[in-house]
C-alpha cells in the first residue's frame, strides 16, 4: 500500500509543484521533512521561469548556510557546486569511457544539465545492476545510464519526465533480405539475447529464436550467418552501424516495442531536484538541445524529433505539461500478474533449496503470462505428438497399401516418393512443408503445426509403410511356397503384415515422437518454443531446459508404453480371430 | 528458350555446401566414437550379471528416449560453453554440441547392438559378431542426416547452407528447386552409404556361409 502511495505521489508531484503549491505536497506520507517545508511559488508561466525560480530558491537556501545533513538534494548540489551523475562506461555512443575520457549522448546531457544549473559535473561509473542502488546510497545525485522507464522501476527511483530518449527493438539483417514487417518473419532464424522482453513477440510471428547471453554475440553471429536476423535494442546496434562494412551489408528492417529512457533521482529528498531536471528536459526537447546532442553522437533521432514537435507546441510548453498524459510518454508497463499458485511454487523452490540444496527458478509457473505460454506449449506439444502419431500411422497404411496392392503404375511413383522422403533430412522435409504451407496460407501457428505433423508423419510413415509392404511380400512368398491362401486363419493380409512388422512400426512411432520438438524449427508453438519464449521472464535457462528434457523424455517413454499395449492388444485380437 | 533447372546461385554456394556436408560427416563420426566410448561398457554391463543388467536397464531406455533436438538445446543452454581443464581453456563449438546431442542415440544403439555382437562372440561365432560393423555404418549414416538439426543453432552444416541460400530466393519455385538439390546431395550420400552397408553385410554373410550361429542370428 505504501509503495502504491509512493508511486502515485511521484506521478502527481510535478503538477503539485508547478500548479497547486506546497500544501498538497506535504500530504504525501513518504515525503521527507524538507520536502514538506514551504516551497517557493514556482513561476508557472513557462518551463524556463519555473526552472529559474526553483534554482533561485535553492541558491537562496544555500546562501543561508550549507549543512552537512542538508535533506534537500537540490540544495545539497548547489552547496557542493557539483552534480554527481551515474553514467555507463561501456555503452558506445551513449556512455563510453576510453583512456580516461568519457563521451556519448548521456555524457553530453549531463554536462549540459550541470552547465545550466551552474555547477560542475562529476561522473561516477555505474552498471545496470547498481545504477538505482547508488542513488539510494547517496553516492550519486542523478543517473543517466541507458535505463528504461518501466512501471516496476517507478517504485525504485523517481524518473524525470519528459524522457530524454526512447529505444526500440530493431530487427537487423542483410540488405538483400526483404523483411518489411512481422508478416515476413515466419520461419526465419532470429538471434536474440536471453531475457529480452521482445522475444515472445518475435516467436509469436513465427521467428525461430536462437538465444545468446550478450548483445555483442549477436552481431558476430549475424556476420557469421548463424542467423538470418538479429533483434536487439536499437541504441546498442547503433554502434555496429558505425562500421562502414556492417552498414553496407546490413540494415534495420523495422522497429518495435518502444521503451522510453529516463534520467532518475532518488525517491527521498529529491522533489525539487526532480522538478528542476524535469523543467530542463522540457526545455531541451522544445529547443532541440536533446536532438542536437543526439545528432552529434550519431544516434537515432526519430523519438527526439517527435518529442520536439510535442514540447514546442503551445499545449505542452508549460510547467504543468510535465505530468500531462497528452504530452509525456507513459512508462512501459511491466506489471506481471502472479499465477494463482505462485505462493505454492515459491514454497516448492524453498523446499528444494532447503532439503536438496538445489535452487531452481520456476518463474514460468509464478508469472501469469509466462505460465500461459508454458501451458499452451504443453497443450500444443501433446496435440503435436498425437497428430504426428496419427499421421505416421495413416501414411504408413497408405504407403503399404499402395506398395502391397497397387499395380506397377502406382507402385513406381510411390517408391519414388518414399525414396525422396528417406533421402531428405527431417529438418529439410519440415522446412519444405512449412514453405509450401506459408505460400498457401498466411503464417500461423496452426499452419506450422499441421505442416509439422504432415512432414514428420510422411518421413516416419514412409519407413513404417515400407516395412509393412515388405512383410506383405514375405507373407505372399511364404504362402506361395506352402501353396496355401495368402490370408491364413481368415485374417487379412494387411492385418498379418501389420502384426509381423509391429516392431518396426513401433520404432517409427517412437521416432516420430522424438522428432516432434523439431517442429519448433518452423515456428510451431510447442513446448520448446514456449519455454524459449518464457526466458524473457527469467534469465535462468538451466531449469527451463531441464524441464523440457524431462517432459520430452517422459513423453517418449509414455509412447513406448502405449505402443507395447497396442502391440499386445493387436496380437490378442489376431490370435482370437 | 532455355529453362533453368536451378535458380542462379553464387559461385561460393557449392564449396560452402560441400564444406557443410563435410561437417555433417565430422559430427556423425564424432558422435559415433563418443557413442562407442559410452555404449561399449554398457554392452559389457548387460552381459556381466545382475548388477550390470540393472545399470543397463536403468540407462539405455533413457538414452533411447532422449530426443536429439531437445538434448541439443539442453546442452547448448545448460552446459558451460567454455571452461578450464587442467589449466587449459576449453571452448565448446556449437558443432560439438550437436555431436554431443547425438551421443544418447549413438550410445544406446551401440550398447544394444554391441551386446548382441558380444553374445555371438562368446558363443564362438566371431563372424556373426562382425555384423556389428554394418550396423554401426548404418547408424553413422542416420547420424549424418540427424546432424542437420544443427541448423537450428546456427551450425554451418549442409542444410544450414541450403536454408541460408533459400532465404535469399524470393520465389517459392526457386526455393523448392534448391531444396531438391539438397535432397539430391543428401540422398546420394545416404543411398551410397546404404549400398555400402548392404555390400558389407553380404560380404560378411558370404564369409560366414554355413555358420549355424550366424544363421540363427540372421533369423
Amino acid at each position: 500500500m505504501a509503495a502504491l502511495l509512493r508511486g502515485r505521489c511521484a506521478a502527481v508531484m510535478m503538477v503539485v509543484l508547478a500548479a497547486l503549491g506546497p500544501c498538497v505536497w506535504a500530504s504525501c506520507a513518504w515525503a521527507q521533512a524538507a520536502e514538506a517545508t514551504p516551497l517557493p511559488s514556482a513561476d508557472s508561466s513557462s518551463p524556463d521561469a519555473a526552472f529559474a525560480s526553483t534554482m533561485a530558491w535553492a541558491r537562496a537556501e544555500a546562501a543561508k548556510g550549507c549543512r552537512p545533513d542538508e535533506p534537500d538534494r537540490l540544495v545539497r548540489i548547489v552547496c557542493a557546486g557539483t552534480l554527481r551523475v551515474g553514467v555507463r562506461g561501456n555503452y558506445r555512443l551513449f556512455g563510453f569511457e576510453e583512456a580516461g575520457t568519457r563521451s556519448g549522448y548521456e555524457i553530453d546531457i549531463a554536462r549540459e544539465l550541470a552547465r545550466r544549473m551552474g555547477v560542475e559535473v562529476r561522473f561516477v561509473g555505474v552498471t545496470p545492476a547498481n545504477r538505482i542502488a547508488l542513488l539510494g546510497e547517496n553516492q550519486i545525485d542523478l543517473t543517466i545510464a541507458t535505463m528504461g522507464h518501466t512501471t516496476l522501476r517507478d517504485g525504485q527511483a523517481r524518473f524525470i519526465r519528459p524522457h530524454y530518449y526512447a529505444s526500440s527493438t530493431a530487427l537487423v539483417g542483410p540488405r538483400d533480405l526483404h523483411v518489411p514487417d512481422f508478416a515476413a518473419l515466419g520461419g526465419r532464424s532470429v538471434c536474440v539475447t536471453v531475457g529480452n522482453a521482445s522475444n515472445s513477440e518475435i516467436s509469436l510471428h513465427g521467428g525461430r529464436l536462437l538465444l545468446f547471453d550478450s548483445p555483442a554475440q549477436l552481431v558476430d553471429r549475424l556476420r557469421a550467418e548463424a542467423c538470418s536476423l538479429i533483434a536487439q535494442d536499437d541504441s546498442f546496434l547503433a554502434s555496429a552501424f558505425l562500421d562502414p562494412v556492417f552498414a553496407i551489408s546490413y540494415d534495420t528492417k523495422f522497429l518495435f516495442d518502444q521503451l522510453p529512457w529516463g534520467m532518475a533521482v532518488a525517491r527521498d529528498g529529491s522533489g525539487r531536484l526532480a522538478v528542476t531536471l524535469g523543467m530542463l528536459s522540457q526545455i531541451f526537447h522544445r529547443d532541440g538541445v536533446f536532438l542536437d546532442l543526439a545528432r552529434r553522437n550519431h544516434i537515432g533521432t526519430g523519438f527526439l524529433e517527435a518529442q520536439q514537435r510535442v514540447w514546442a507546441g503551445a499545449e505542452c510548453n508549460e510547467p504543468a505539461a510535465n505530468s500531462d498524459p497528452g504530452c509525456v510518454a507513459p512508462p512501459l508497463s511491466t506489471d506481471l500478474a502472479p499465477t494463482p499458485f505462485a505462493a505454492s511454487v515459491t514454497g516448492v523452490e524453498d523446499w528444494l533449496g532447503a532439503k536438496l540444496g538445489i535452487h531452481p527458478t520456476l518463474a514460468m509457473f509464478k508469472i501469469a503470462p509466462a505460465w500461459d505460454l508454458v501451458r499452451n506449449g504443453l497443450i500444443n506439444s501433446v496435440m503435436l505428438i498425437g497428430g504426428t502419431l496419427a499421421a505416421t500411422l495413416l501414411f504408413a497404411l497408405l504407403f503399404s497399401v499402395c506398395l502391397g496392392f497397387g499395380g506397377i503404375a502406382l507402385r513406381l511413383p510411390v517408391r519414388g516418393v518414399i525414396m525422396l522422403l528417406q533421402s531428405s533430412p527431417v529438418v529439410l522435409t519440415l522446412v519444405i512443408a512449412a514453405a509450401i504451407a506459408n505460400a498457401m496460407f498466411t503464417f500461423s501457428a496452426t499452419a506450422a503445426m499441421i505442416a509439422s505433423m504432415l512432414a514428420l508423419g510422411l518421413t516416419n510413415g514412409s519407413y513404417a509403410g515400407q516395412a509393412i509392404a515388405e512383410a506383405m511380400a514375405v507373407l505372399r512368398a511364404e504362402a506361395l511356397q506352402q501353396g496355401v491362401s495368402t490370408a491364413p486363419g481368415g485374417a487379412s493380409l494387411l492385418q498379418l503384415a501389420l502384426r509381423r512388422s509391429i516392431v518396426q512400426i513401433m520404432a517409427f512411432l517412437i521416432n516420430a515422437t522424438k522428432g516432434t520438438p523439431v517442429a519448433s524449427f518452423v515456428g510451431a508453438p510447442e513446448l520448446l518454443n514456449a519455454l524459449t519464449d518464457s526466458t524473457s521472464f527469467s534469465a535462468d535457462r538451466a531449469t527451463t531446459y531441464w524441464l523440457l528434457l524431462i517432459f520430452y523424455t517422459l513423453a517418449v517413454l509414455v509412447v513406448v508404453r502405449l505402443c507395447m499395449v497396442l502391440r499386445h492388444v493387436l496380437e490378442r485380437r489376431i490370435a482370437r480371430s | 528458350m532455355t529453362i533453368s533447372l536451378l535458380p542462379s546461385l553464387p559461385d561460393s554456394f557449392l564449396p560452402q555446401l560441400m564444406a557443410g556436408v563435410a561437417l555433417n560427416f565430422e559430427i556423425a563420426l564424432t558422435s559415433l566414437l563418443m557413442g562407442l566410448v559410452v555404449g561399449v561398457p554398457l554392452a559389457f554391463a548387460k552381459l556381466a550379471g545382475k548388477a550390470g543388467r540393472l545399470v543397463y536397464g536403468a540407462t539405455v531406455p533413457l538414452l533411447r528416449a532422449a530426443p536429439t533436438f531437445v538434448v541439443m538445446f539442453f546442452l547448448l543452454n545448460v552446459m558451460p560453453q567454455a571452461f578450464s581443464l587442467f589449466g587449459h581453456n576449453v571452448a565448446i563449438a556449437p558443432s560439438a554440441v550437436v555431436a554431443l546431442s547425438l551421443v544418447p542415440y549413438s550410445a544406446s544403439y551401440v550398447s544394444e547392438n554391441g551386446a548382441e555382437a558380444l553374445g555371438h562372440w562368446r558363443e564362438g561365432s566371431r563372424l556373426a559378431a562382425l555384423l556389428l560393423l554394418p550396423n554401426l555404418a548404418r547408424a553413422f549414416f542416420v547420424m549424418v542426416m540427424s546432424s542437420s538439426a544443427g541448423a537450428a543453432i546456427g551450425v554451418t552444416e549442409g542444410i544450414t547452407v541450403i536454408l541460408r541460400q533459400a532465404e535469399k530466393l524470393p520465389a517459392l519455385g526457386d526455393r523448392l528447386k534448391l531444396f531438391a538439390l539438397g535432397i539430391l546431395v543428401f540422398g546420394c550420400l545416404m543411398q551410397t552409404g546404404f549400398v555400402g552397408v548392404m555390400w558389407l553385410r553380404r560380404y560378411l554373410s558370404a564369409k560366414t556361409a554355413g555358420s549355424p550361429a550366424l544363421a540363427a542370428a540372421q533369423e
